[in-house]
């Protein structure tokens, strides 16, 4: 018991190994996840599953869109100063 | 819960306020728990804990640093420090122990677990100042603000 509590603890003083690959950039999904939940929470008037999750779902959605969108504008961008 | 907040406010409306807010920043949801919120408080504390904790695993706790190497707007105080310790004065804590630089850490974890471990923080800000509105405001608050949107 007493070996994994410090294996635990242990895990949260050494950084995990992340490559800076195009993968990485999904760690953004959890985070515009938890983003759409709390503020969510925050909004609706009265939260029931059913609702609560597809308000949810579509700011989780929006959120991403905007993200590739604005990926792509930077692309395009960057693609037009190179070319 | 809900009484206890009830009998606070009649009492000194300004307390129940500074009390909410303390609640708040101390555990993340607990004042929704203390304003009857119990569904709102269990969302936002799973949510705001399970981020924190991401972060601090993918980028150590060295990802919480008080100090920065260069000196900037606000001295040598780390600004991404001023989002994280939002989460809750524990983080102070944390801060303390890696303030020595002892556990350093770079690049991509480095990113990830700042960007966690502080949009965590401001998620929290933005419930407590959501639970002081609904406290002034009345348990209406919420409804009647999704109706004129």
């Amino acid at each position: 018991m007493l070996n994994n509590t410090a294996w635990l603890l242990a895990a949260f003083t050494a950084p995990e190994d992340i490559k800076m690959n195009p993968q990485s950039m999904l760690w953004m999904l959890p985070l515009a996840a938890a983003v759409a939940i709390v503020y969510k929470a925050t909004k609706l008037s009265k939260i029931t599953a059913r609702h609560f999750l597809k308000e949810t779902a579509v700011l989780f959605a929006s959120i991403v869109v905007f993200i590739i969108a604005a990926a792509a504008v930077l692309w395009f961008v960057t693609w037009l100063a190179i070319e | 819960m809900q009484n206890v907040a009830e009998k606070i406010g009649r009492a000194n409306h300004g307390l129940l306020l500074l009390i909410i807010a303390a609640l708040g920043w101390a555990v993340p949801g607990a004042a929704y728990l203390l304003l009857g919120e119990t569904k709102r408080a269990c969302l936002v504390f799973i949510t705001i804990a399970l981020t924190f904790t991401v972060g601090i695993y993918v980028g150590s706790i060295g990802v919480v640093d008080p100090v920065t190497d260069g000196i900037g707007i606000l001295g040598r105080l780390n600004p991404w420090y001023l989002a994280q310790v939002l989460n809750s004065p524990a983080v102070f804590l944390i801060g303390d122990a890696t303030a020595a630089g002892a556990y350093p850490v770079y690049g991509k974890p480095q990113e990830i677990g700042q960007l966690y471990t502080s949009i965590s923080g401001l998620l929290n800000l933005l419930c407590v100042i959501n639970c002081i509105y609904i406290a002034h405001a009345g348990p209406g608050a919420t409804k009647e603000r999704q109706n004129v949107e």
